[in-house]
């Protein structure tokens, strides 16, 4: 199954207000507002894009250990996800 | 969810020579417990104070109806980050290449949208293989 259709499933289990989320109707709402509202703000269209220069970092990582990106780049590309978090 | 397709590609990813991390804002401990439980072959960086997600553009403030929402159903974001500013970045996606310059960038203000991993790994062989 493709991440796209995990991801569609998990939205209408969750957009149908059943178990094991059941989220009620106005919360489902609001996820629904929010969305809109960000796609609306334009923030994603000035995010950083292709052809541009992609800063240098150094983070923890899981385990506390400091990683740089220009240490990653000297071996070859990087893959760069950034996400949310898990709750 | 991401985390455990982008783990699928993985193989593919290295046998391209590349690296693969996640960053995101929550403090290293749940970096720890996500990795451990999801059993994970490349690195959670945390991002304190949302520095590296905002210098890409990414970060936005929870609006207040939200952010009651988030607080109702117990979602301590403060506690996740170490910070109360309620600020998340926006899923996104990037390839850069060995000079820094990013060779893909895909960013979702749907947080329900999420490229697949595998035009993750096409990309990269196309920058691979020189014709990127």
């Amino acid at each position: 199954m493709t991440l796209e259709q995990k991801m569609d499933d998990f939205k209408a289990q969750f957009e149908s207000g059943g178990p094991p989320y059941n989220a009620p109707k106005a919360v489902i709402e609001v996820f629904h507002r929010a969305t809109e509202d960000l796609c609306q703000s334009g923030l994603a269209e000035r995010a950083l894009k292709t052809g541009e220069r992609a800063p240098a970092f150094t983070l923890n990582n899981q385990d506390g250990n400091s990683i740089s990106s220009a240490e990653l780049l000297a071996k070859g590309p990087l893959v760069i996800t950034f996400f949310r978090g898990h709750w | 969810m991401e985390l455990e397709a982008l783990q699928t590609a993985l193989p593919d990813i290295q046998r391209l020579g590349a690296s693969l991390v996640a960053i995101s804002p929550q403090l290293e401990k749940y970096g720890h417990s996500v990795h451990r439980r999801l059993n994970l072959g490349f690195d959670i960086l945390t991002d304190r104070g949302l520095q590296v997600g905002a210098q890409f553009g990414l970060v936005f403030v929870l609006p207040d109806y939200l952010k009651t929402v988030y607080l109702q159903f117990g979602n301590k974001l403060d506690e996740f980050h170490g910070e109360n500013a309620f600020r998340l970045p926006m899923p996104a996606r990037y390839i850069v290449d060995q000079q820094s310059v990013i060779r893909s960038a895909n960013v979702s203000p749907d947080y329900t949208m999420r490229p697949e991993p595998s035009e993750t790994v096409a990309t990269l062989e196309e920058l691979t293989n020189g014709r990127g």
